[in-house]
């Protein structure tokens, strides 16, 4: 699972307590660790690290690392190992760099702003980079005659001739950068090697990089992260962080560091560095050490499920290497003793391998060994390597970490940074280069320089909407962005009556069945919702007791299907759910007893369950206005199996009525190595099937909102899936051509606002947005912060519009996309992401970690999976 | 010597493996044998045998030296600590530091060494500066060991592609006798022993011509020199420190004491953990319950006898959970980090709450029950 995944599926750390297992309001936490988690990088080697690879089968081993090494670009004086293809030379498009979506939109060229709603001072994280007048990145091509073999020595044989070419450059060994331009546009050069030998030098200019080209955006990009390499900060991943100064936290065996994201890109009208503070939880255990408490915890029998549950997915550091790895399986049938392949075709056991290049002694014999697969080719080299769990340190959270509401506690005053405390960090960072010397010197020489004070503008809040609920209509506070009491009492839009429901509990929660019963009957009539009593089924506590009880007295008259479990054990849960899912599809409802307890807040828990399960059974709460007559709007977001089977599911999901507040709900399962796309195409083209059925039209507007597209993959989704969407909307018809808006949807992004309210910073309010200095000119996209947050910085929801045929004006697009952000029936507030994008999530998760296949369709027209 | 045999041979040589390597490892058994505290790297280059030597629990400090500093820029980052050194310090200090100057120039921060290593270095010295460098490695760096490889010349002729000397910028390449003349006489005139050895073996019927690599490791024959001694060599430094790195280490009083706190606030976790698991089985089972309603105070008299009898025994009273400083430090981590137990007092004093009399360490279990 990816950290946003699980960040998702985190049950809710709200003053409500939870209402059912697993069931997350779609406020968001922040997240400890950012960027960190779903795309670690596979660092570039260190000096002569060679990989103990798998065994025969698993690969060859990797080649010696020196080899392959790409060659790197030297830079002058401070910057010396920079290379201009970072570390390792597998630099990965993050930033989508060169993906022009806008130019293809007509309709926006002239302008992608909004003008709705009240001005806000806003400032950012966003630093300008400013460069000297004129500024551009000569490149230069450099040959030599006779032709030098040796990197070094073309190096050398170059720089004699320092005062031609000036103290700052960066040169690969054929390509060099000078931030001035020579004089002539060719410079020969003589030099003398050592022994003698006379050498001719043609330095040819052959590019003059503007500021704004991406080879310059790449190489400012090396420099800054250069500068934080200077600044004594250690590469984790992506980031950079502070070794010296971190944050422990003993009781859970837990180190925090500060560190922090970096990225140059080319904005709307300046190049600018966005920085942000960033958490790196590091565990000050080896992965022996965890797998011997678990050993202990669970006993022999259960250890290595537990193992794989605790373990599979985590990042590890090595002892040896600065390479963090992800891993992906645990070999328990070798150990250290086992041998693997060579480079050069030798067998050599790890204890063997460990001893003679590191000089470590591994301990422990008998562990197995972690197996972690290659994510890009190296070399012509692919597959998996396998690491000792003895040598590796554990980063990260795991699941179970998560769910330790202590511990989340105990990070959580670590690491949400309130505004002013976020910006006073990085203003420390700011500082921190301004005040370095040999940090200025290096940026002086290139000629660049960065502003110490972030970027303000003006941004703008959007109205609030009104919730219509059965004929009532409510405003809410917008401070809190909710509404929970302002509907409570209130009949819903549409109530599903509980005429035939079981409720089955263990002899233990006995009492709580009752309870709940009880508040459940005070709270469904002013909802509207008709209640009879269920048929109430004691079981024992195994999960046996519950599948038997449910094959016995389910039947298809039954509304809703609802379990007191008496622990958060999956596994129950997953035998339950998938049952109910696909073998029997009937609605269901877990609630754990323990959220049933506390009869100071039974009242609101059974508020919540009666709406949750009201939706379930295909119920409408409440709606807001949504102008835009005969559209379908669509949201698709992609959840990633890492347990069973290495699956992907893609959870899609489309309205079915005028108002909003019905849903077609589909999933697809995908194995590895398929596209999702082709699943989501039949799904469109079911959803729009039943569009039709429910409206006895087609849809003539479709709104798309793509969640789950991991940086850098922006291209394949211009290039293959709004093309594939196109495609199945044709196959409807020739006379068929809907209005299609395609919109990315992106969470996690580097982006902070603060608004500079009464002379301090604040979280921006809910209904900002922001399209204008800190978007960029090559798409068509805006910022919304549609939530609120207790703690920390409220993070924005980035939205790239794709694909257009809408003729809408940015300030519509922007409307309804905050419209949708209010339409999630598990929360009655403003959630993060637009309704489809949580159910849609909601659905991929519920698939993927407890079904693991497709949902019986028979489901398809209700939020069973909320 | 028969053209054609010769032939042979410079097809065939291929060292495995590579000579580099096995010039490396030669250092590293050097290491493991004589276990210095302070090494030196004499022309260290790209830092690659400095990188291997960070490995060698035994050594404490590391200097490279090279008369290039772009050369040694380029991968000196490789000799900095991992994260990983910062999660788990280790026991050993360790400060790794590079200088940028000549070996024909004396500096005060070469001082003090154990093992001063010049591998492939002196054939790259210029007349001027050979001349100069027995004084400065042997005369004023004096360590007990110093260890030099070279290029046997008489090895050349079975080496494919070697026109004068096997690299551009050798200045000579010597046969045996040159550069065991020259070594033996710097030994006798700086009072060091010298042995010869090498790596790279002639192939069988060769063995005439010597190791590709011949090395001579010269044994300093008088006890160490005493600091006053030191005091009076010129103390201007000529060098330039281009990479300075200092690892975490346990001998450090701020890392110790991080790693003292986590291992007992995580020790005294587990305790904690078995103790109420223990009470929740007693309590946990119904039938019980109803006959002996065992009561908070009436499981901690319970242990409060225990507290008495061995005074180790962890306790509950009331929501606080008391676990013993003594208990903790019988636990090995926690006692071979430590020591003494004055010593583990004194340093989780102010940093972990314990009880009134500073005897244990305390959690308050109020909360915590709720939630999980």
């Amino acid at each position: 699972m990816t950290g946003r995944a699980r960040a998702r599926g985190r049950p809710p750390r709200q003053t409500l307590p939870p209402a059912a297992v697993g069931d997350a309001p779609p406020q968001q936490l922040q997240h400890p660790q950012q960027l960190q988690q779903q795309l670690q990088q596979l660092h570039g080697p260190p000096a002569q690290s060679e990989e103990p690879g798998g065994h025969g089968h698993l690969r060859a081993c990797e080649a010696p690392l020196q080899e392959r090494r790409p060659e790197g670009l030297q830079v002058s004086s401070g910057l010396q190992d920079l290379s201009l293809r970072d570390r390792g030379g597998r630099r990965r498009d993050f930033h989508d760099l060169g993906v022009n979506t806008r130019q293809a939109m007509v309709h926006v060229q002239e302008s992608k702003t909004g003008f709705s709603g009240k001005m806000i001072k806003l400032t950012t994280n966003h630093f300008r980079l400013t460069s000297r007048p004129q500024w551009a990145l000569y490149q230069y091509h450099v040959g030599y005659s006779p032709e030098m073999e040796a990197r070094r020595l073309r190096s050398a044989l170059l720089f004699q001739h320092e005062e031609t070419i000036g103290k700052t450059h960066a040169f690969d060994g054929s390509i060099l950068f000078l931030p001035k331009k020579l004089e002539n546009k060719v410079t020969e050069l003589f030099s003398r090697t050592r022994n003698g030998e006379d050498v001719k030098i043609t330095v040819t200019l052959t590019n003059e990089l503007p500021p704004t080209s991406p080879t310059c955006l790449q190489f400012y990009n090396i420099i800054f992260r250069r500068l934080l390499k200077m600044l004594n900060l250690q590469q984790i991943g992506r980031n950079y962080y502070n070794p010296s100064d971190p944050v422990i936290i003993p009781n859970h065996r837990l180190m925090v560091w500060l560190g922090f994201t970096s990225s140059i890109l080319q904005y709307e009208e300046n190049i600018m560095l966005c920085t942000d503070v960033s958490h790196k939880v590091l565990r000050g255990e080896t992965v022996l050490d965890t797998m011997h408490s678990l050993h202990s915890q669970v006993g022999e029998e259960r250890f290595r499920d537990a193992c794989a549950k605790e373990l599979i997915g985590l990042i590890v550091l090595t002892k040896y290497n600065n390479r963090t790895y992800r891993i992906d399986d645990i070999d328990w049938d070798n150990n250290p003793k086992s041998t693997f392949r060579k480079s050069d075709g030798s067998e050599m056991s790890f204890v063997e391998y460990y001893k003679k290049q590191y000089n470590i002694e591994i301990s422990d014999w008998m562990q197995p060994v972690l197996i972690s697969q290659m994510k890009r080719k190296r070399g012509n080299i692919q597959g998996s390597v396998a690491l000792i769990p003895e040598l590796c340190s554990l980063t990260g959270l795991t699941d179970k970490m998560r769910s330790d509401f202590n511990m989340m506690k105990d990070l959580a005053i670590h690491t949400r940074l309130p505004p002013e405390q976020r910006q006073r960090e990085l203003g420390r960072l700011l500082n921190y280069i301004q005040k370095d010397d040999n940090v200025q010197k290096e940026l002086r020489n290139w000629g660049l320089s960065f502003d110490n004070k972030s970027v303000s503008f003006t941004g703008r809040i959007v109205q609030g909407e009104k919730i219509f609920q059965s004929g009532a209509m409510f405003d809410y506070n917008p401070q809190f962005a909710d509404w929970t009491k302002e509907t409570r009492g209130v009949p819903l839009i549409r109530s599903m009556p509980m005429d035939s429901w079981l409720l089955i509990y263990t002899r233990r929660n006995y009492d709580v069945a009752n309870t709940l019963l009880q508040s459940l009957f005070k709270v469904t009539p002013s909802m509207g919702i008709h209640m009879n009593r269920p048929s109430m089924i004691e079981v024992d506590d195994r999960t046996e007791a519950y599948l038997r009880v449910l094959q016995q007295r389910v039947t298809t008259d039954i509304n809703i299907v609802f379990c007191i479990l008496s622990s958060s054990r999956k596994d129950k849960y997953d035998a339950i759910k998938k049952y109910l899912c696909t073998d029997c599809p009937i609605p269901s409802q877990c609630v754990l007893a323990r959220t049933l307890s506390k009869p100071q807040t039974i009242m609101t828990v059974a508020t919540k369950i009666a709406l949750q399960m009201n939706c379930k059974m295909g119920g409408e709460l409440w709606s807001v206005e949504i102008p835009l007559k005969q559209v379908m709007i669509v949201g698709i977001d992609c959840y990633h199996d890492t347990v069973s089977g290495k699956q992907s599911i893609a959870g899609f999901v489309a309205s079915l009525n005028q108002s909003v507040t019905r849903w077609f709900s589909r999933c697809v399962v995908q194995s590895r190595g398929q596209e999702l796309v082709d699943g989501i195409k039949t799904c469109l083209q079911t959803a729009l099937r039943n569009w039709s059925k429910w409206n006895k039209s087609l849809p003539s507007r479709i709104f798309v909102y793509r969640d789950g597209v991991g940086d850098g993959q922006l291209n394949t989704l211009v290039n293959y899936e709004v093309p594939q969407f196109l495609d199945c909307l044709k196959s409807i018809g020739t006379d068929y051509s809907p209005r299609l808006t395609v919109i990315v949807v992106k969470k996690r992004v580097g982006a902070r606002f603060f608004a500079e309210i009464g002379g301090g910073l604040r979280n921006p309010p809910p209904g900002t947005v922001v399209d204008t200095v800190v978007t960029r000119p090559e798409w068509y996209d805006f910022f919304v912060v549609s939530q609120t947050v207790k703690n920390g910085c409220v993070a924005p929801t980035h939205y790239n519009v794709i694909y257009d045929t809408s003729q809408l004006k940015p300030d519509h697009v922007q409307r309804l996309t905050y419209k949708l952000c209010h339409m999630y029936y598990n929360w009655s507030g403003i959630i993060r992401v637009p309704a489809p994008c949580q159910y849609a999530h909601k659905l991929a998760f519920l698939v993927g970690q407890s079904i693991h296949r497709e949902p019986n369709l028979m489901l398809s027209d209700r939020l069973y999976y909320l | 010597m028969d053209k054609n045999f010769k032939e042979e041979f410079t097809q065939i040589i291929k060292f495995e493996p590579p000579l580099y390597k096995q010039r490396h490892q030669f250092v590293r058994d050097l290491v493991e044998k004589y276990k210095p505290k302070k090494v030196a790297d004499l022309g260290c280059a790209d830092c690659s045998l400095l990188w291997m030597l960070k490995f060698c629990s035994c050594i404490e400090v590391l200097a490279g030296l090279d008369i290039c500093a772009n050369v040694m820029k380029e991968k000196m980052h490789t000799l900095s600590p991992l994260p990983v050194d910062y999660l788990q310090p280790s026991e050993r200090s360790l400060t790794v530091t590079l200088h940028h100057g000549s070996v024909a120039h004396k500096d005060p921060c070469m001082l003090g060494f154990d093992l001063v290593t010049c591998i492939e270095l002196i054939e790259h010295l210029e007349e001027s500066e050979l001349k100069k460098f027995p004084e400065v490695v042997f005369g004023f760096m004096a360590p007990s060991i110093v260890v030099i490889s070279t290029p046997n010349s008489e090895f050349n002729c079975l080496l494919p592609r070697v026109m004068l000397y096997r690299h551009p910028d050798h200045k000579f390449e010597w046969s045996q006798a040159e550069f065991q003349s020259w070594a033996l006489e710097t030994a006798r005139c700086y009072d060091y022993s010298v042995e010869f050895t090498g790596v790279g073996h002639p192939p069988t019927g060769m063995e005439k011509v010597g190791f590709c690599t011949q090395i001579g490791v010269f044994f300093r024959k008088y006890p160490q020199t005493g600091e006053s001694v030191q005091s009076e060599k010129p103390m201007e430094a000529v060098y330039k420190t281009v990479f300075k790195a200092v690892y975490p280490s346990l001998k450090d009083e701020k890392y110790l004491q991080n790693a003292v706190i986590s291992e007992v606030i995580f020790t005294a976790q587990i305790i904690k953990h078995r103790l109420m698991s223990k009470r929740e089985e007693y309590s946990d089972d119904p039938e019980r319950k109803s006959k002996f309603q065992p009561s908070m105070d009436c499981f901690s008299d319970y242990l409060g006898k225990l507290v008495v009898e061995k005074n180790m025994e962890p306790f509950v009273s009331g929501n606080e959970v008391y676990i013993p400083l003594r208990t903790i430090f019988s636990f090995p981590k926690v006692n071979r980090l430590c020591g003494t137990f004055e010593k583990l007092c004194k340093l989780i004093a102010g940093k972990v709450t314990l009880s009134s009399d500073g005897s244990a360490v305390m959690f308050n279990i109020e909360h915590e029950n709720e939630e999980n």
